[in-house]
């Protein structure tokens, strides 16, 4: 048998990848794309635009996590804005109705929006039934509870209540400030806890997983509740920011969900994800959409382009995956 | 007559063949056999056209063959079964038999599936398949699928069928079924390859038998003139003596693992064995004799209906997966290496340390202490000496022989002391099997594990274990201990499977 110092030299694997190549790449677009908005636009770097937009990437960031955690487990999940609205209608009932004091109704909201979310984790694994089914099914369970209790109609909510989707410190929204947490919690618990590496493995191997005493069950469980709760303090955010709980929250959720998570490196096969990619997803997302609006590009064509942007990002990383495989292989 | 000259192959790395030269006659069974690595499947994707021999020339009738590709073969009427079975899921049984010639059924390019089916069922009669030919592929047995393989291969009029390990994942019953087929083809003028690493098979099934080494042909022997000692000593082509890796020094006051009475519908019937610390225990038999069902009731992924297991001189009740790994540290290495044994996508740090993670947390902060994660993989990968270029390699991008011993390295992390190791050396090449055996043995003797290992390649359980348990369909049928004279052991492994195959 060879020595093993001699296979295995001790320094070389102290090197950690800190920024893989695929996030300079994330960065490189998100700075070519401000540079280039900038030189445009005469407008795009006044502070009001600035405070608008990164409140927009705030929310976008949140939405496309509460998707990424269940691509992560190998899922996904449909009814991200359905758990949104629903949650909407929580709150609006909670303040409204019930009359409960301003924040003191958050807590619910969450408690609800977890609720949906473990909801379709169960039935997922308890009824061993396909991801894409449960939460195509949920989402119109969720969106008719919603149309159901609401009429239709928005919730009155507090003034008091729109302060942190409104306003901002040193031109900075709460929303975005609200955000920063919440990003690093979850870099933490796929980085650095036992439950964020093994729901990656779940969704790495889940045969694998199995066999090293992983209860696939319980990630899948976790990793959805983890996403209704997201949805639940998008939709609580989002209501604040309106200074009102419309129950059409949550509508256009879906098709940002993946694109966002998507472009941010999640992998649609489970096993990879990077917040912090989320949050450039986000960003990129944010400013194509603007320049696309400086440009006066026609709004009704918008769906157009977010479509191409998501197929171009499947593919570029296609390449990518083909020409780094190549390399690998000696 | 299928003749093959002074055949050469190499691949980047890797000499597969070396001047091999075998004559397959008409009407014969023709054993193709050698150790994991002896350069079957080259020989064999050469005969068959699916890659090009670098040196030398394939005569069949004496005309040279030069295929450009498998279709090349079929046309000239030699084909192979493939282990893995390659039948379309969702077809019929007759669809998938007259694949090729579908389109000289149609009229007007619309298939006439009635003319289809009656064809069909010709050849499906000559193999023994007694199913409607309209039946879903993807409903049959293993055995029927290959079944449905080897008739497609008679419909296109083939000659010659090269068959690999056609006998896996059969059952005992299904075997003796299909040795009773290809007799039958073997009448009718085929010529029959048959690829295996099954003694016994060869002994009962093949008129002669070819043996492989390191790429190199030891020989073609008639089976009358044969020994099984022969045989072992042509393939391992040491002195059979030195077969084995020597006594085991086991601890028989220290039963680390005792099963009795285990019984689990349709899969194991009253197993019972006591597992010795140092010791390496051989399950041998064939696929579904019960040897992976019992290793999958003792991890917890199956439930017992009846019967008792103890760890470490107690009762345990293993109701899971994460029962066993934790609480008993009992550290199951799958034969199923890429679909169910690696995180091929994550790093060699993740896949090593993925059941130590709950032990290095802190309680407080919930952290998984990355230096000492770090350090556990480091001395893992050195007890392993496995070759990466570092943790943050990515696994799948490593050799079949490194994965293997990644796949083991976890248990060994993870601080189990009872490790059941299926199949270890499937797939690795000949170099990095005898460094797995090394390991294995290292684990047993130096670090006092007790090891159960899980194999159908007889010779390897010969060299490796002390003590060999004989599966038949589902029961423990023989006992061969102390096996440190490797032709004993095939004697008395033999007597324990019985004569089923004559």
């Amino acid at each position: 048998m060879t020595n093993a110092n001699e296979t295995f030299p001790a320094r070389a694997i102290d090197r950690r990848t800190v920024v893989s190549g695929r996030t300079v790449g994330l960065i490189a677009a998100a700075l070519i794309l401000f540079a280039g908005i900038g030189l445009v636009s005469d407008t795009f770097l006044s502070g009001y635009t600035m405070f608008v937009l990164s409140r927009q990437v705030a929310f976008f960031t949140i939405i496309a996590l509460a998707q990424a955690v269940c691509l992560t487990v190998g899922g996904l999940n449909l009814s991200v804005g359905a758990i949104g609205s629903i949650c909407t209608v929580v709150l609006g009932v909670s303040m409204g109705e019930a009359g409960l004091n301003g924040w003191a109704a958050v807590p619910i909201v969450l408690a609800a929006g977890g609720a949906a979310g473990f909801l379709n984790g169960f039935l997922i694994v308890k009824l061993r039934m396909d991801a894409f089914i449960v939460t195509l099914s949920t989402m119109f369970v969720y969106m008719g509870l919603r149309s159901g209790i609401s009429g239709g109609q928005p919730y009155v909510v507090p003034a008091s209540f729109g302060i942190v989707g409104q306003h901002g410190i040193l031109g900075i929204p709460y929303v975005f400030l609200i955000m920063l947490p919440v990003l690093a919690f979850f870099s933490y618990l796929y980085g650095n806890t036992v439950f964020g590496r093994r729901m990656l493995a779940t969704g790495g191997n889940a045969d694998a997983a199995r066999l090293s005493g992983i209860s696939n069950d319980n990630m899948i469980m976790g990793a959805n509740t983890l996403s209704g709760l997201l949805s639940g303090l998008a939709a609580v955010l989002w209501a604040s920011e309106l200074g009102s709980a419309a129950p059409e929250t949550g509508d256009s959720w879906l098709i940002v969900s993946f694109a966002v998570a998507i472009i941010g490196g999640t992998s649609l096969t489970g096993g990879v994800v990077s917040p912090f990619g989320v949050l450039l997803g986000g960003i990129i997302y944010t400013l194509i959409r603007h320049g696309l609006i400086e440009m006066k590009a026609n709004p009704y064509y918008m769906n157009v382009y977010i479509g191409i942007l998501i197929l171009l990002t499947i593919a570029i990383d296609r390449l990518r995956e083909v020409y780094s495989r190549g390399k690998g292989r000696q | 007559m299928l003749e093959l000259r002074n055949i050469s192959k190499s691949f980047p790395g890797v000499k597969a063949l070396d001047g091999v030269s075998v004559t397959f006659s008409p009407g014969e069974i023709h054993a193709l056999v050698g150790e994991n690595g002896a350069g079957k499947s080259t020989l064999m994707k050469i005969v068959t056209g699916i890659c090009r021999p670098d040196v030398g020339e394939v005569l069949y009738d004496g005309r040279r063959l030069d295929f450009q590709g498998y279709r090349d073969s079929l046309r000239a009427g030699i084909d192979i079964v493939h282990q893995e079975i390659q039948v379309v899921p969702e077809s019929t049984v007759a669809e998938s038999i007259m694949i090729d010639k579908l389109a000289t059924f149609g009229r007007c390019g619309i298939i006439r599936w009635k003319k289809v089916y009656e064809s069909a069922l010709r050849f499906m009669q000559m193999v023994g398949l007694n199913v409607p030919p309209d039946t879903i592929v993807k409903g049959l047995s293993v055995a029927q699928k290959r079944l449905t393989q080897i008739a497609r291969a008679l419909s296109a009029d083939a000659r010659v069928i090269l068959l690999d390990e056609p006998t896996a994942s059969l059952t005992e019953h299904e075997t003796g079924n299909l040795f009773r087929i290809l007799r039958n083809l073997k009448d009718r003028g085929v010529t029959l390859v048959f690829v295996s690493h099954k003694f016994e098979e060869v002994f009962a099934l093949c008129d002669r038998v070819t043996v492989l080494r390191d790429g190199r042909c030891v020989g073609t022997r008639s089976i009358g003139e044969l020994k099984p000692a022969g045989l072992v000593r042509m393939m391992i082509g040491r002195e059979v003596e030195q077969a084995h890796m020597g006594r085991l020094n086991v601890n028989r006051r220290k039963v680390v693992l005792s099963a009795r009475g285990l019984t689990s519908k349709g899969r194991i019937r009253d197993n019972a064995f006591d597992l010795y610390e140092g010791e390496i225990l051989g399950f041998y038999g064939l696929v579904g004799a019960g040897r992976t069902e019992l290793a999958r009731v003792v991890i917890g992924a199956d439930r017992a209906d009846r019967g008792e297991i103890a760890v470490r001189g107690r009762t345990a009740r293993i109701r899971s997966i994460a029962d066993s790994v934790y609480r008993y540290r009992i550290g199951y290495v799958t034969e199923n290496r890429k679909e169910e044994g690696l995180f091929l996508r994550d790093t060699v740090r993740s896949n090593i340390s993925v059941a130590v993670w709950p032990r290095l947390r802190n309680r407080v902060t919930r952290r998984i202490n990355r230096g000492q994660e770090d350090e556990i993989c480091r001395r893992t990968v050195a007890a392993m000496a496995v070759r990466t270029a570092g943790l943050n390699q990515i696994v799948e991008n490593l050799s079949g022989g490194n994965q293997q011993k990644i796949s083991v390295g976890k248990w060994l992390a993870a601080d189990c002391d009872i490790l059941i190791v299926d199949e270890p050396t499937v797939g690795v090449d000949v170099g990095a099997k005898d460094q797995i055996h090394h390991l294995i043995r290292d684990l047993a003797q130096k670090q006092r594990k007790a090891v159960i290992l899980i194999s159908s390649d007889m010779p390897e359980i010969i060299k490796m274990a002390n003590r060999i348990l004989v599966f038949r369909e589902g029961r423990i049928v023989g006992e061969v201990d102390d096996v440190d004279n490797p032709v004993r052991g095939y004697k008395e492994i033999s007597r324990a499977i019985g004569a089923f195959l004559q």
